[in-house]
């Protein structure tokens, strides 16, 4: 039997989390037989948060090497990893983000056993190849390039960019340009060397499958990978407290003014994080929220938005508008303020936070929906965390009270903590 | 009990007294239900000088109601997490929402009273101008809308749904929409005579049919006749324009022509497969291998036939570059092109992309929302309840042959217009 290869470590809430006994690769499984389909996630714990001067971007840049081949899956043998994948219908993707990297797919669930030789493959047997760096660099390029057609995008980087200053939360995921172009194929693959392990990852399998087989698969893909020879080395930096307001201009071509707000907040496992969750909502989730109706009802803004951002290390919780033509950056600030401090003064009702709990409960129900939605959701988690973070949400947020609430908002949200940026858009010459 | 699976065997199909068709599919793997719709109701109803109109009628429904206001009704979806939305497309109104299972007849209740008794308050109708407004200028930032409007305006007449107006034009005709102008629309186009009605997830058949018909059965309105359009003819000439934007520094490359493809046309899914190979996946169609696998030009270029449905859209092949690359690339693409319709679809590539549409189309329908949708689609097309049983196997059926035929008869690079989007030196 192949579950003899792994300890069953716990089950909770229908996933069963495993360990695979030769080499430390954690793995979660949730039977969910809605559709014939299933979905396949390997996440690495690591992430922008661990590039230092210089090598910006490399987690992100990497990410695409995966995708350029094996021995085994290369364009040379007809058997890239996308056209196979493709060939399958499968959705499939990539991503990379400050703690984590995730690859994944969502194919016909007798197409299993071929995402996880794929994903078993490419953990150690990425070629990564100077010719293919050299091109796939151009590629991120104009990745990189999108993203600064965007002020919104660009302020926000700034907005990071400011509030961090030692924590490596200050640079962007898909990296500085310079170091983007720079970074050479050495330093890549060493990256691929030291984080890319069985007993540095998490493999997820949710969708339409059998336990025992799968365990099975799993051993004998992901078996024969030796646990690293190294300790995953720790990222040990950490962000000192702001001591003063941030402030700054960011002036370029645009159409609408925005403005971004941040204040520094604690990290996922934090004790505060279901209250930021709540507030969030509270501000921005739909019609009834507090931005909506003191910022878009008004007039003031076209839209309204806020994120809590819960991360491994202490992240930031933000607020962003876009302005409506005519008003000033100056009148939007202070509505945003005076919301924010109306919730300092008076604690928010029962009622308005039964709503909220409710919004956060059914929307994790809604992404039960499809195996996908729930990988991503687990993955996040973990990534920061635990996967029971995610499982345990809705309880968590069923404990929030008006006090909690009342108390995070004068916590975190003081001048002192906070860094708030204008775009404003530059005159036609 | 049937032990049939087939979709034909599990959707229940009901047509309302006044023509109203209700789809229900029953899946009770998980306590959610999703809902799709849609009536004739889309911008090609749009008065002359009055851009934008289906847009925001659509969009003033969920603004309040004779009997509530738009916060009263928002108060009370929001705390059940239930939504409903309305938004328009070029031909339809579009119904969509999700709840779930026990907060259906909250989702239905609510859907019927702003479907109809839409109150179109002025203060409401001003808000939305003004959001829509600048919604209109801050997409006028983006290269990609840039390049694309004016593509459009080359391939379609004016007049014709797919032509899209310039920014300016569209923002002085959204100014002078009234809320009469709104009124009468609604009043001349919505109706149940044209509406389908999705709904698939953790619910009982019989029940949903009564609770349609409670909400539903005794609405009256007009059916707009069905979408007449003349196909729109190919240019005779190629043609090219820069469109010059400040601080972009990447530009978006359109090119495009007129591609006289609909759902209905006889060779559809064969044209289909000819995009799937030639330039849907960025990282694994031919146009991706060439201009970002092999050259590192581009992180994103795409071939569609994006708009072919009730009417024939463009085709269009959309890449983002640096402005060093705009000539290059247009080059290479149009080189890739040329060489797809000399030579075709090989034959191992045929087989790729059917088993990659089977595949996506299992995998595509792993969510009630998503089978939702289908229902409505294959109904609007009137394909048949059967349709998605029989969809694997006409993939299955078609030959290279039938392919080729489709990319000599649909692809025409040699009379393609391109627009190109950005900041040039």
């Amino acid at each position: 039997m192949a579950s003899g290869l792994f300890t069953r470590v716990t089950e909770y809430e229908g996933i069963a989390e495993y360990r695979l006994e030769s080499n430390g690769l954690k793995v979660l499984l949730a039977e969910q037989r809605t559709a014939p389909v299933v979905a396949l996630m390997v996440l690495y714990r690591v992430g922008s948060r661990n590039e230092a001067v210089g090598r910006t971007g490399a987690t992100h840049l990497l990410e695409h090497m995966l995708f350029k081949g094996t021995p085994t899956y290369n364009k040379r043998k007809g058997t890239q990893i996308a056209a196979v994948l493709q060939r399958q219908g499968a959705v499939f993707n990539a991503d990379t983000w400050v703690d984590r990297t995730r690859y994944y797919e969502m194919l016909p669930s007798d197409q299993l056993g071929l995402a996880m030789h794929l994903e078993a493959d490419r953990m150690r047997n990425s070629l990564i190849a100077d010719e293919d760096r050299q091109l796939e660099m151009t590629v991120v390029r104009n990745e990189l390039e999108r993203g600064e057609n965007d002020p919104a995008r660009i302020l926000d980087e700034r907005v990071w960019a400011m509030a961090f200053r030692e924590h490596p939360y200050h640079h962007p995921t898909i990296g500085w340009r310079s170091d983007v172009e720079g970074i050479p194929t050495s330093q890549l693959k060493e990256f691929y060397d030291v984080y890319y392990h069985p007993n540095n990852a998490t493999l997820f399998v949710v969708g339409d499958f059998e336990t025992e087989a799968t365990l099975a698969m799993i051993a004998e893909h992901f078996g024969p990978i030796p646990r690293s020879t190294h300790d995953i080395p720790p990222m040990y930096t950490v962000e000192p407290p702001q001591q003063g307001e941030v402030r700054f201009v960011l002036r370029r071509a645009g159409q609408l003014g925005v403005i971004e707000m941040a204040w520094h907040t604690p990290e996922a496992t934090h004790a505060d994080a279901a209250a930021l969750s709540v507030l969030d909502r509270l501000l921005s989730a739909g019609v009834t929220s507090r931005l909506y109706q003191s910022l878009v009802e008004t007039q003031l803004t076209v839209d309204a938005d806020s994120n809590s951002w819960q991360f491994l290390d202490p992240g930031l919780f933000t607020i962003e508008a876009t302005i409506s033509p005519g008003i000033t950056h100056e009148a939007v600030e202070q509505a945003i303020i005076a919301t924010i401090d109306r919730l300092k003064s008076e604690p928010v009702s029962e009622k308005e936070l039964q709503k909220i709990k409710n919004m956060i409960a059914t929307r994790s129900i809604f992404l039960r929906d499809s195996p996908l939605g729930v990988v991503s959701e687990l993955s996040e988690s973990e990534a920061v965390a635990d996967w029971k973070l995610y499982i345990d949400l809705p309880r968590r947020v069923a404990e929030v009270t008006p006090e909690d609430v009342q108390r995070v908002v004068r916590t975190y949200f003081h001048d002192d903590n906070r860094t708030v940026g204008y775009f404003i858009p530059k005159e036609e010459q | 009990m049937t032990t049939d699976r087939s979709f034909a065997a599990r959707i229940r199909r009901y047509r309302l007294e006044n023509g109203l068709i209700l789809l229900v599919l029953e899946n009770h793997a998980n306590q959610t239900v999703s809902v799709s719709g849609n009536l004739r109701g889309g911008e090609y109803l749009n008065p002359p000088g009055k851009a934008e109109l289906a847009g925001i009628t659509a969009s003033m429904l969920s603004k309040g109601t004779l009997r509530r206001s738009k916060l009263e009704i928002a108060e009370e979806m929001e705390s059940s997490g239930a939504r409903v939305g309305f938004y328009s497309n070029n031909f339809t109104l579009s119904i969509s929402g999700q709840s779930v299972s026990h907060d259906l007849p909250l989702l239905l209740g609510t859907m019927t009273e702003e479907l109809r008794e839409p109150a179109f308050p002025a203060d409401e109708l001003e808000k939305l101008r003004q959001r829509t407004i600048a919604g209109i200028r801050e997409n006028q930032d983006e290269t990609g809308v840039r390049a694309y409007e004016r593509l459009s305006q080359i391939i379609f007449p004016e007049g014709h749904p797919f032509h899209q107006l310039t920014g300016e034009r569209t923002i002085r005709e959204v100014e002078a929409i009234s809320a009469e102008d709104v009124r009468r629309f609604y009043d001349n186009h919505y109706g149940p005579g044209s509406m389908i009605l999705s709904i698939v997830g953790d619910v009982e058949a019989e029940k949903i049919r009564d609770l349609v018909e409670r909400h539903l059965g005794d609405w009256r309105g007009p059916t707009p006749p069905p979408v007449d359009l003349p196909f729109t003819e190919l240019q005779s000439e190629p043609h090219k324009e820069w469109i010059s934007m400040r601080e972009k520094a990447n530009c978006d490359v359109v090119i495009g022509h007129a591609s006289r493809l609909r759902r209905l046309n006889e060779d559809y899914i064969p044209a289909i497969i000819a995009n799937r190979a030639l330039g849907q996946s960025t990282i694994s169609s031919r146009l991706g291998l060439v201009l970002r696998d092999e050259m590192g030009l581009t992180y994103g270029i795409n071939s569609s036939f994006s708009e072919s449905g009730i009417a024939d859209g463009p085709f269009t092949i959309g890449v983002t570059v640096a402005p060093t690359n705009i000539e290059i690339a247009i080059e290479t693409a149009l080189k890739i092109v040329d060489d797809f319709i000399a030579n075709g679809i090989r034959d191992e590539e045929l087989r790729d992309e059917q088993s990659s549409l089977a595949g996506s189309f299992q995998v595509g329908l792993a969510t009630n929302g998503a089978i939702a949708g289908q229902l409505t689609s294959v109904e609007l097309y009137g394909l048949g309840l059967d349709y998605l049983d029989r969809y694997p196997s006409i993939i299955r059926a078609v030959t290279v042959d039938q392919v080729n035929a489709a990319i000599r008869k649909y692809l025409h690079p040699e009379v393609a217009t391109t627009v190109i989007a950005g900041t040039f030196e």
